[in-house]
């Protein structure tokens, strides 16, 4: 349904996104997870059409077998909402504060579908429901800052869920949010995508929250899919040293003795580097704990994984 | 809501009557004679202590100053020096051509500045944007009186299409519309050019904001997403800018009146002058000031209106 | 520092134009700007008479010289007044701080009810009309915005660390404001007395206009486009020259303002 082939983003000040390949089935439930930087976002807005102006989109990106790397911005727009839809990071931003929530749920349905208000504010409601909003009806007439956070993002997903997408994408649709409200959010956007049968591109830093929401994973780094597999495996048994770093970054709570310092979040030293300074090879090197001299210069080759595939001279043949 | 409006109308009231007194201690404490101004220097002592007598002017000032603004809590202003008659009837007379006058050209201002400033926000760092940007530059150093004079050359000296001055009274619709278009034109150029620059950067400062990428992400048009979620989140700015160039657009009639001849209160307030009526000078500009104060204060109510999140608080 | 921005060299031009004519015309013009020579109205430019010669047969050259010194001079009294009374007020406000400043403030507030025509017509009405009181009423309103930009500013820097450590050492608040407060408010106080200074030139000719500033034989941009407006089925260039003088001028200021300000705050280059 949705094909990305080697799909490259160049911004001016670099590379943002290198030769990633994304394949989403309908109902598929994917995870793109990496550290900011690392391009999760810029993939997300690829798969919308909504790459800044000055990016140059190449190798393809194919929608329902329509090519649409070149496509216009008319051509996209008659897509979004309709066939692919997004939720952002920031619900509260993310929101225009001078209008009802119900309003903004209703603009789609009444600009794009046509719809007369007693008929959007029907869809409206009904929507509200199946995202699980308490006493629908008064979230409708209130504004954004009256809503708490994890009702302002229900908000936002009965907004993306309007005119019945095929495809979502949740960019950080947690991040935002405390973490008992999180898996929340995280437990409705897997109901919704099987009720629905609707894909769902889940792109995050939360290890935990992609586990939860989906089936399939991509870790990015610099602009590069390093590691790609089924959830589990890839997380049980990571491959890439960077998957590995990220695993290790994972805050866990439980084995924490009382009083012991909470464990540092970054175990992988430093943060992903400006576009302009990436390694011409392995975006990873400069960082990476088992870096080799080649690494640098020489790009890796995606190599098959027990479960998947990962790009990294350690894995490479006759390498040690 | 009810109580932030009452707040507002009080310190609105206050700062009106703070205002008269200034007014009124202007024209009547500082030094000079007006009897002397109104009879020259020629005049006996006796003639001037006689019409200081009658104007009032031998009682004590805060005496005359209560019975001034208790007149005109009443709508009575006194008698004008020169025209013999009430200054309220002369004003009444006057205000519709000059309200007529500000309200065109803050229409013309607001029509021209909006989809100026939108245009240059939509194509921002495009050769429209700059265009705008020129333009404005020049338009904001162009003196209103002066545009005024070269439109009179163009369309009145040299094409002939419209009268190069003067109203022929309300009595005939048409004629007194043609001749207001070229002083509206004069009035609303200038003061667009500085809200088209305002509105320009109020809407790029709102464009940033994540919501316009959630609008973009539902597949609405650009011009929707423009005026519908732009716009509105922009106002705040704008609406500053507008209470204030109520104010200039108000003391421009004042010029503009008299660059076209225009018998309204910018007029009156000059023959005034000439004449040495200072009561009717005081009341006019008592009037105008009065005007200026309450845009701000209704600029002030606007805010609440646009904003729910101010709505909540103000209550 | 890299180049200085583009609006602020062509505004510097521009305003050294004027300010070169003003200047100039205080020892020469190529005629006494006053001086009549009837025979001689009307005169199309030529080598004598650079833009002609008016309705009375006076050069025009010369009345726009004599002019720019009088605009810029009303301009330079009215800032120059205004701004630093208002400066002063700004900076007492913000050091004295409580009740005293919110009085302040609400006393400026108060000022701007008053745009510069209406006062100017006050004054005018009260006193008859000269330039003097032009400048006069041009410098009143420019006390309340210069009020508010001195105190935004200086408040700004009370509470950064060394004034903080200067009051803890038990400096009086005077010494305090000339040693660190003036220094850092200065560079707002620049940017916008150069952008009133644009505006004070628009004023001015829009009083002289209606004869409300410069009085005869005095010529100033505003007085003659009001005599110009006369003729203009006659001679229209005449209303052309005192017009492009107050823009050009206005320009200027304003240009210059505009990158000063550029200067002053690098941040707000990208956008605006």
């Amino acid at each position: 349904m949705l094909q990305a082939t080697s799909l490259s983003v160049r911004l001016p000040a670099g590379e943002a996104l290198r030769g990633v390949d994304l394949s989403l089935a309908p109902g598929e439930r994917v995870g793109v997870v990496g550290e900011s930087g690392s391009g999760k976002s810029m993939l997300g807005l690829a798969l919308m059409g909504m790459t800044p102006a000055s990016a140059r989109l190449s190798g393809r990106l194919t929608l329902d077998g329509r090519d649409m790397t070149r496509a216009r911005e008319r051509d996209w727009r008659a897509l979004r909402a309709r066939r692919i839809a997004m939720i952002f990071q920031e619900p509260m931003a993310a929101l225009n504060p001078l209008r009802r929530v119900g309003t903004t749920v209703m603009e789609p349905l009444r600009v794009r579908l046509g719809l007369t208000r007693a008929e959007a504010g029907a869809r409206a409601l009904a929507l509200f429901n199946e995202v699980g909003l308490p006493d629908p009806a008064d979230r409708l007439r209130q504004y954004p800052h009256e809503l708490s956070g994890g009702q302002r993002q229900r908000a936002l997903i009965a907004l993306a869920l309007a005119c019945d997408p095929a495809i979502l994408v949740a960019d950080e649709p947690t991040t935002a949010l405390d973490a008992e409200v999180a898996a929340r959010i995280v437990d409705l956007l897997v109901r919704l995508s099987r009720d629905r049968g609707m894909a769902l591109v889940f792109i995050s830093h939360d290890l935990a929250a992609v586990a939860r929401a989906t089936e399939r994973l991509v870790v990015l780094y610099g602009g590069d899919v390093v590691e790609r597999g089924e959830v589990g495996a890839v997380l049980a048994d990571p491959r890439h040293p960077y998957t590995r770093g990220l695993i290790a970054a994972r805050p866990r709570p439980a084995p924490r003795a009382p009083g012991a310092p909470r464990p540092r979040l970054a175990a992988i030293p430093g943060s992903v580097p400006p576009l302009a300074d990436l390694p011409a090879g392995c975006r990873f090197a400069g960082r990476c704990p088992v870096e080799r001299p080649e690494c640098a210069a020489r790009r890796p080759a995606p190599r098959p994984t027990p479960h998947g595939l990962a790009a990294c001279h350690l894995l490479e043949e006759g390498a040690p | 809501m009810l109580l932030f409006l009452l707040r507002r109308t009080v310190g609105f009231l206050a700062t009106l009557l703070a205002i008269s007194v200034i007014v009124f201690a202007v024209m009547n404490l500082l030094p000079g004679d007006p009897a002397l101004t109104v009879l020259g220097i020629d005049s006996t002592e006796d003639a001037r202590a006689a019409l200081r007598a009658q104007m009032g002017l031998d009682r004590p000032a805060a005496e005359r100053f209560l019975a001034w603004i208790g007149g005109a809590l009443v709508g009575d202003f006194g008698t004008s020096w020169s025209f013999g008659v009430p200054v309220a009837g002369l004003i009444a007379e006057r205000l519709p051509l000059t309200l007529s006058l500000a309200a065109s050209g803050m229409v013309v201002t607001l029509v021209v500045a909006l989809a100026l400033g939108m245009a240059a926000a939509a194509n921002h760092r495009r050769p429209g944007d700059w265009a705008m940007m020129l333009l404005s530059q020049l338009g904001i150093a162009v003196p209103a009186f002066w545009l005024a004079i070269l439109l009179v050359l163009l369309f009145a000296v040299t094409l002939r299409w419209l009268p190069p001055g003067g109203f022929p009274g309300w009595g005939e619709p048409a004629a007194a519309a043609s001749s207001l278009i070229l002083p509206t034109i004069s009035l609303a150029l200038v003061q667009s050019a500085v809200l088209a620059r305002v509105t320009r950067s109020a809407a790029l400062e709102a464009m940033r904001l994540d919501f316009v990428r959630t609008a973009r992400a539902t597949g609405l048009s650009p011009a929707r997403i423009l005026w519908r979620h732009v716009l509105p989140n922009a106002l705040a700015p704008i609406v500053t800018i507008v209470g204030m160039q109520f104010a200039g657009v108000v003391t421009g009639a004042i010029v503009i009146e008299n660059v076209f001849y225009l018998p309204g209160l910018g007029r009156l307030i000059f023959q005034s002058i000439a004449n040495r009526d200072l009561i009717t000078v005081q009341a006019l500009v008592l009037m105008f000031a009065a005007i200026v104060v309450a845009a701000n204060f209704l600029v002030d109510v606007a805010y609440v209106l646009i904003d729910p999140r101010l709505k909540a608080r103000a209550t | 520092m890299s180049r200085p921005p583009a609006n602020l060299l062509l505004g510097g031009a521009l305003v050294a134009l004027a300010a070169l004519a003003a200047l100039v015309s205080l020892v020469w013009t190529p005629f006494p700007h006053a001086a009549l020579d009837v025979a001689n109205k009307f005169a199309p430019p030529s080598a004598e008479h650079w833009l002609g010669t008016d309705q009375l047969g006076r050069d025009l050259v010369s009345q726009l010289m004599v002019g720019a010194a009088n605009s810029l001079a009303v301009a330079l009294a009215a800032v120059a007044l205004g701004g630093g009374l208002g400066t002063a007020l700004g900076l007492a406000a913000s050091a004295m701080g409580g009740w005293v400043e919110d009085l302040a403030m609400r006393i400026c507030d108060l000022g701007f009810a008053f745009p510069a025509l209406l006062f100017a017509i006050m004054l005018a009405a009260a006193f008859g009309p000269s330039l003097a009181n032009a400048a006069l009423a041009i410098a009143f309103i420019n006390v309340p915005v210069f009020a508010r930009v001195a105190r935004g500013a200086a408040n700004q820097v009370w509470v950064r660390e060394f004034v903080l450590a200067g009051r803890a050492a038990g400096r009086s608040r005077l010494a305090l404001t000339l040693d660190h407060i003036v220094p850092n408010v200065a560079a707002a106080v620049i940017v916008q007395a150069t952008i009133e200074f644009a505006v004070a030139i628009l004023a001015e000719a829009a009083l002289s206009y209606l004869g409300l500033g410069a009085q005869p034989p005095s010529p100033s941009w505003g007085r003659m486009l009001a005599e110009a407006q006369t003729l203009l089925w006659i001679e229209p260039m005449l209303a052309i020259w005192p017009g492009l003088a107050i823009v050009v001028t206005v320009l200027g200021f304003g240009l210059m303002g505009d990158g000063l300000r550029d200067l002053a705050d690098p941040r707000l280059v990208r956008e605006r």
